[in-house]
């Protein structure tokens, strides 16, 4: 698997190489700013890209910026955007074009080296691959939703794993049940959530995702 | 003071220009020029021989006193209204005084040069002082408003500045104890972690896993925590996207549903006031959520004429009182140091309007 990297600071930088190549992943391009980032992705072409979401020359979101331009000019690029905070608005913008093939990350999970490597590798498949944090803020926004309400708590845990973009088996994985109950509570919060049930993964991602955002 | 020094600087400059100005022009300029500033003098000493003169002579009336007339009233109008301009309060009305005064004592000396029969100067003198009397008394005009005006300002300074600088303070000490006991207090736990993980590496392998693992946690507890920290302070989203992006931002996470009208320009808000802005609208917003019982919130925020108003509204239940929570206060206390406002409307049975406005000129496009 071939990845570009654009981060700034180059110890992350490094660390971001190091670790991605020990685990098999070969990073074709490293860039450390915001207007290298399209042209990189053009000239590689890579099966991944792992952003930072701030960048010079503004230090503000143009890692953003250049992950949804990168995605117009090569629709369906998978893209990791990594940041040391997550912002549904960002999330939002992000899965606006709903091709899938994305992930949006703390830096801090960079931490457990083997779930974002698999996280990377889920991206670059097609998946999409949300951060707890950002789902968690979704679920704070729909507290006082009644559909939601009439989720059970594991039902609620389940649908929190959909929302991160987990496949049943690695959601059964998570909660040490197995696969058949996973898809049981998935069926029923479909049901509870009037959403239509997809065996696709990334469309059911988005649905759940939408849902929670409306 | 200031007053007097600034009517005194001037003069170095006059006096080097007269310096330059005399080389080319000759004795002749300097002459003049050295007349006009020793009138006075001139004056009287011109005063004093035509004295002399008059003592040699047999006539009995004192006619150089006309002379001196002539020579002090000038010198004494000048001298008093210049006095009266040193004035700090009231400067008018002390101009007023000294003129009147000066006309007096003319009048009494052309009393006592002419006839001295009946003591007439008493009519004029009494029509300046009711003159007097009326302007002290009814046209406390201009100045005195604008002082009032002054007083009131640094008053609302004083006090918008020890709200600013309390809030400030607590700000730090709210910073400083967050990362005390959080960030710093995991670092050193991971610290921790990470020794005893090393101790442990070839004895005993598991648990050194169970050191890593903590440490891993700590880390990323740390990193929660600053986080949080750096949201209060500055939210990354409002340096990323200014304030319009930021309200957004705060829009998209509302549970509630909120209807936002934005017209700001497209440039940026000079940093601190849009701070400010985005913390008012933010602390008003959640109020809105966790007090009013709404369903429904509307935010507006405008820009211009020099103003950013801010309104925050809600259909909830109402009552809210500005006394009671810290936060509305805070956001006053905020505003305050920019010269904003907040208002409050909140009659018993809803709606809630928190209506803010701050002075804000566009910053320069380097800012």
């Amino acid at each position: 698997m071939r990845a570009v990297i654009a981060e700034d600071l180059a110890l992350l930088r490094d660390g971001l190489i190091r670790l991605l190549t020990a685990h098999d992943v070969e990073v074709v391009a490293a860039v450390g700013d915001g207007p290298s980032i399209v042209g990189a992705l053009l000239d590689h072409r890579p099966d991944v890209a792992v952003v930072d979401v701030r960048l010079p020359p503004t230090f503000t979101n143009e890692g953003l910026l250049a992950a949804i331009e990168a995605r117009k000019r090569l629709p369906g690029l998978p893209v990791v955007v990594l940041s040391q905070y997550v912002e549904p608005l960002y999330a939002r913008e992000l899965l606006s074009d709903r091709g899938g093939g994305l992930g949006y990350l703390l830096k801090d999970r960079v931490m457990d080296v083997g779930t974002f490597v698999e996280s990377v590798r889920r991206v670059a498949a097609g998946g999409t691959v949300m951060d707890p944090e950002v789902v968690s803020q979704l679920f704070e926004k729909r507290a006082r939703d009644e559909q939601i309400g009439r989720l059970t708590p594991r039902e609620r845990e389940v649908l929190a794993l959909v929302a991160e973009g987990r496949s049943n088996a690695a959601v059964a994985d998570h909660l040490v049940v197995s696969e058949k109950a996973v898809s049981k509570h998935i069926a029923n919060i479909f049901l509870k959530l009037d959403l239509a049930p997809s065996e696709d993964d990334n469309r059911r991602v988005m649905a759940v995702l939408a849902y929670l955002d409306s | 003071m200031a007053v007097a020094s600034a009517r005194r600087r001037p003069r170095p400059v006059t006096t080097m220009n007269d310096a330059l100005g005399t080389m080319p022009e000759g004795p002749a300029a300097w002459t003049r020029r050295w007349i006009a500033r020793r009138l006075f003098a001139i004056g009287i000493v011109i005063a004093l021989v035509l004295t002399v003169v008059w003592a040699t002579t047999p006539v009995a009336y004192f006619w150089p006193g006309w002379i001196f007339f002539a020579v002090l009233f000038p010198s004494a109008m000048t001298w008093s209204v210049r006095l009266a301009l040193r004035a700090k309060v009231r400067r008018p009305l002390a101009v007023h005084a000294a003129v009147s005064f000066v006309i007096s004592a003319a009048l009494v000396a052309i009393w006592l040069l002419s006839s001295h029969r009946i003591f007439w100067p008493i009519w004029p003198m009494l029509g300046l002082v009711i003159v007097f009397a009326a302007h002290a008394l009814f046209a406390p005009s201009g100045s005195t408003w604008r002082e009032k005006a002054l007083a009131e300002r640094v008053d609302v300074l004083t006090r918008s500045r020890r709200g600013a600088l309390d809030v400030h303070v607590a700000e730090m000490r709210r910073v400083e104890r967050d990362l005390h006991d959080g960030a710093q207090a995991r670092l050193v736990s991971l610290g921790m972690s990470l020794g005893m993980a090393d101790e442990l590496l070839d004895s005993d392998p598991a648990g050194a896993h169970r050191q890593l693992a903590e440490a891993r946690r700590a880390a990323g507890d740390a990193l929660a925590d600053l986080r949080a920290l750096v949201k209060g302070i500055m939210p990354p989203v409002l340096a990323d996207r200014g304030l319009a992006g930021a309200v957004y931002a705060l829009v998209v996470a509302s549970p509630l549903p909120v209807e936002v009208t934005m017209e700001l320009p497209a440039e940026r808000l000079p940093a601190p006031v849009e701070s400010a802005a985005y913390f008012a609208i933010a602390e008003a917003l959640t109020n809105v959520i966790k007090h009013s019982g709404a369903s429904f919130a509307w935010v507006v925020v405008m820009q211009a004429n020099g103003v950013l108003s801010m309104t925050v509204g809600d259909d909830g239940h109402g009552g809210a009182d500005p006394g009671q929570g810290s936060g509305l206060r805070g956001i006053q206390h905020r505003l305050e140091a920019f010269d904003g406002t907040m208002q409050l409307s909140s009659p018993s049975g809803g709606p809630t309007v928190v209506t803010m406005e701050v002075p804000c000129e566009l910053s320069s496009p380097k800012t």
